[in-house]
């Protein structure tokens, strides 16, 4: 027999094995080509030039993140079967098979399953591209139509990364294959490992992974400024690094001495379970942490996404505060304004005040901006009520200002207190900052200080005095009409200063956020619908190597409803465990994310916490049953 | 005062297969196991000693006859109560020992009882209790995979002990051990039964391991063809078993 008919006759006879595999491959394929494809197809390039470079540039990351995450995907997966196939393989070894050809047969076997699982990946990524795209643009709130076509490039791109890691991760089982002794083939499925773990190397491991998760916590909720990058990096990888030494030592050694609390063991089925989980926990501790990190990445991956939007809402709700400002040295304006905005629309509020401006040159602040406006805190509570709005600042003494600033999608400057700033040589204390929108889009273009009345005065002589009006339209379906009547108001006074702003209330200028919060919701899934696949996988075949003992628990008489019970409490523990350490970690990822982008994101927390755990639910109400069945207990396997 | 029968045994029928190929294995078996005997059967291969051990530990149904275990008829209790007479009334002690390589011989022997929903400290006292008996005291921490046979199965009787079964069925417990293992065993369990603590019923292919019993029962071709009981000396007795098998013939192993 040749050996592509023996590894075809493999795959036939071990279809079970291998649908998994395919399937859980192709699932990453699907979701790498229909990202790939929207870089590829023109559907987002009606949002302008613009917006369409800012989505491409997002999607190549994310491309980034996902193909990190195939990767690693790739790499468990593939070493998951090589392992349970080692044994099967194994036996070649007796019909005299060199270990070359056995590692041939395993390549062609792996590059069937490889191809098979690309081609259904593409296939169903180019029938359901146009259904993605479509649920992007929804999801997006982007008007766009999305037409069936085909892009070659996409494929092509998908393809070639997918297979590039596909075929190191074959090569590198072949190789092992070639390398490894006929002894540890065999044994390869049924390498028990040895049941307790040494103690001092668990309390080495659990102190040295509670130190380096701790740390990873504060560098990640730690304040400043724009250390903030580099800590929040550092954060990520102590984090992960803090979980997997966690499973690896600190869980092991809780479990192995709550077994030798015989009180506390000998209570209902604990004593089964429990040795169960400290057996497989050596060989296990590597998924419950992945697991984790992966539901982490979901659950701020959903924050992110949700904190964007909502910045993406107020940012857009801030620049239209008072769609026409006017800014000049004259201060009649405000009738004409009235009569030239009125002629077209409604005012539903305005408001006006006397303020200062300021060019770069005279202020030093954090934020460098072309001109800066210093305003007399009674003018700015009078400016604030005449357009309804609560003021939120307190009033500053000699030497303090209040910085009125706008929103930002994120800051790294966390630490906003102790902030100092200077105004013609002289050093201000920034004692409070607010973003509510009292000047509107004029609050974006300059930064705007509020200073006392004392001060204001003292600086009068050194800017410029100005003049500004805010005014709120009614009818936003106007807008064109009335900006080109308020435009008359320069011709009628040519020998004055006059700029005016217009918020068009349609702008697509920040369309490209609304994607990131499209993005971080389908990452959201496909982690945790990843880390459920890999909870899932993991006990499914676990269940396999339990069959033996549940056959001596089910000869010495336990009823299947004490080894149901048993095993539901370990499942239950199973998922139970990397849910538990991802809640407080995610308490500090989202805390860390709260910081740079000055949002309270603590519910989107708890509801993402709870979907992950409305995901981990069904699968452990899934497991169960698939558990009883593979480990024997349920008649049928 | 009459003694308490553990298991009573009427006209026992086991038929394999449909009309036209029928096996019958055992063809009407009479017996009757006394509380704290210990009776061994033996038998040439495909004697019936499997099914007839098979249909007393309730995993397999007569065709035929009645099985009474502790005053209860197997054929008129349900499924549930036969999983919870098998927990509370049966022990086993099986060739390959079957301690569960997950857990210490402590907990392996802890295990039935804890499952039953003793208490911690009766679990823990008993299982003390049984391993200084059977010389396992220093043994209790280690996994099986740390143990020698003759240990393994001498946990393995613990465990089968620790719920106080009416009956214990061995199955070729010393088919796994070297002779000298194979002695310790049949001597804990002899003295288990003279001490009044189980009723043992062995299947044995080996008339050594026979001679440890108060009596030996003989199955050919599904029939008990004789029962032999033991007198003053084991010696003795074991020869007399010998004797029998030889002069049945077939093949015991």
């Amino acid at each position: 027999m040749k050996m592509m008919e023996l590894a075809w006759l493999n795959v036939k006879s071990s279809i079970r094995s291998y649908l998994s595999l395919v399937l859980s491959l192709a699932f990453t394929i699907l979701i790498f080509y229909n990202f790939q494809n929207i870089i590829y197809a023109d559907t987002f390039a009606v949002l302008g030039s613009q917006n369409k470079d800012y989505i491409d540039i997002i999607i190549q990351v994310i491309s980034f993140v996902l193909g990190c995450f195939m990767f690693f995907f790739l790499w468990y997966a593939t070493n998951v079967f090589l392992t349970r196939r080692k044994r099967e393989i194994g036996v070649y070894v007796f019909m005299g098979l060199s270990n070359q050809r056995i590692g041939t047969l395993y390549m062609i076997e792996t590059t069937l399953t490889g191809l098979s699982a690309l081609i259904l990946g593409l296939f169903t990524g180019i029938l359901s591209g146009t259904l993605f795209q479509m649920i992007f643009a929804v999801i997006s709130e982007y008007e766009v139509t999305v037409g069936f076509g085909f892009e070659i490039k996409p494929v092509l791109v998908t393809a070639a990364v997918y297979l590039v890691m596909y075929l190191f991760f074959a090569l590198k089982g072949y190789i092992e294959i070639v390398r490894s002794s006929v002894l540890e083939m065999i044994s390869a499925a049924r390498r028990n490992e040895y049941v307790r773990q040494r103690a001092g190397l668990l309390l080495a491991k659990a102190l040295l992974g509670v130190g380096v998760l701790g740390a990873g916590y504060y560098l990640a909720v730690r304040k400043g400024g724009m250390e903030v990058l580099t800590n929040a990096l550092t954060a990520v990888i102590l984090v992960v690094a803090g979980t997997y030494l966690l499973f690896g030592g600190l869980i092991p050694l809780l479990f192995q001495n709550l077994a030798r609390n015989k009180i506390w063991l000998y209570q209902r089925q604990r004593s089964l379970w429990v040795n169960q989980m400290i057996f497989r926990m050596k060989k296990n501790y590597r998924t419950y942490a992945m697991v984790s990190v992966l539901m982490l990445c979901a659950v701020t991956a959903l924050a992110t996404g949700f904190a964007m939007r909502q910045r993406y809402r107020n940012m857009v709700k801030f620049d239209g505060t008072f769609p026409f400002q006017l800014i000049s040295d004259r201060d009649d304006l405000d009738a004409r304004a009235r009569e030239l905005i009125t002629s077209q629309n409604v005012i539903t509020a305005s408001s006006g005040a006397e303020v200062l401006t300021m060019d770069g040159s005279q202020v030093t602040a954090s934020e460098s901006y072309n001109w800066y406006i210093l305003i007399a805190y009674p003018e700015f509570v009078s400016m604030a009520e005449e357009a309804g709005m609560e003021v939120d600042l307190p009033e500053p003494a000699e030497g303090e200002v209040a910085a009125a600033s706008h929103l930002v999608m994120l800051s790294l400057l966390t630490d906003q207190s102790n902030v100092r700033i200077q105004i013609c040589g002289e050093e201000y204390r920034q004692i409070a900052d607010s973003t509510t929108p009292y000047l509107g889009y004029l609050q974006k273009e300059m930064s705007v200080y509020v200073v006392s009345q004392t001060d204001y005065e003292r600086l009068l002589p050194l800017g410029e005095k100005r003049y500004v009006y805010n005014y709120r339209i009614g009818d936003t379906g106007a807008f064109a009409q009335t900006k080109e009547a308020l435009d008359r108001l320069q011709d009628e006074y040519p020998d004055s200063w006059i700029g005016r702003i217009a918020v068009d209330p349609d702008s697509t200028e920040l369309a490209w956020t609304r994607v990131i919060y499209t993005i971080c919701l389908f990452l959201f899934l496909v982690f945790v619908l990843a880390g459920g696949c890999i909870m899932f996988m993991k006990l499914y075949n676990d269940a396999f190597e339990e069959k033996a003992r549940y056959l001596v628990l089910k000869k010495l008489g336990f009823s299947r409803r004490t080894l149901k019970k048993s095993v539901a409490a370990e499942l239950r523990v199973s998922y139970l465990l990397p849910f538990l350490v991802m809640a407080v970690s995610s308490y500090f990822s989202v805390h860390a994310l709260e910081n740079v982008m000055f949002e309270h994101l603590n519910g989107i927390r708890m509801i993402s916490v709870l979907v992950t755990l409305a995901v981990f639910l069904v699968c452990y109400f899934l497991s169960v049953p698939v558990y009883l069945k593979n480990a024997g207990i349920d008649a049928g396997a | 005062m009459e003694e308490h029968k553990v298991v009573e045994v009427r006209n026992l029928v086991k038929n394999y297969g449909s009309k036209d190929f029928l096996t019958k294995v055992l063809k009407g078996i009479d017996l009757t196991i006394y509380e704290h005997d210990f009776i061994a059967v033996m038998g040439p291969s495909g004697s019936g000693k499997t099914t007839l051990l098979n249909i007393l530990s309730t995993i397999d149904t007569p065709t035929q006859g009645t099985v009474m275990i502790d005053g209860r008829d197997l054929s008129r209790v349900s499924n549930q109560e036969l999983s919870k007479l098998r927990r509370d009334k049966i022990g086993f002690v099986f060739q390959d020992y079957n301690l569960l390589d997950t857990m210490t011989l402590e907990d392996n022997i802890a295990l039935p009882l804890s499952l039953n929903g003793a208490s911690a400290k009766l679990c823990m006292q008993k299982t003390e209790q049984l391993a200084l008996m059977f010389g396992l005291k220093d043994h209790l921490e280690k996994y099986p995979y740390q143990l020698s046979g003759g240990q393994k199965q001498r946990g393995a009787t613990c465990r089968a002990l620790i719920t106080d079964p009416k009956i214990i069925f061995a199955d070729e417990p010393t088919g796994a051990l070297d002779s000298k293992s194979s002695r310790d065993l049949l001597e804990c369990l002899k003295a288990v039964s003279e001490g009044g603590r189980a009723t043992i019923l062995m299947v044995t292919h080996d008339p050594f391991s026979a001679s440890y019993a108060k009596d030996v029962y003989i199955l050919k071709d599904g029939l008990i063809q004789c029962r032999i009981s033991r007198g003053e000396s084991r010696k003795e007795f074991y020869d007399r078993i010998v004797d029998v098998q030889t002069s049945m013939g077939g093949d015991f192993t």
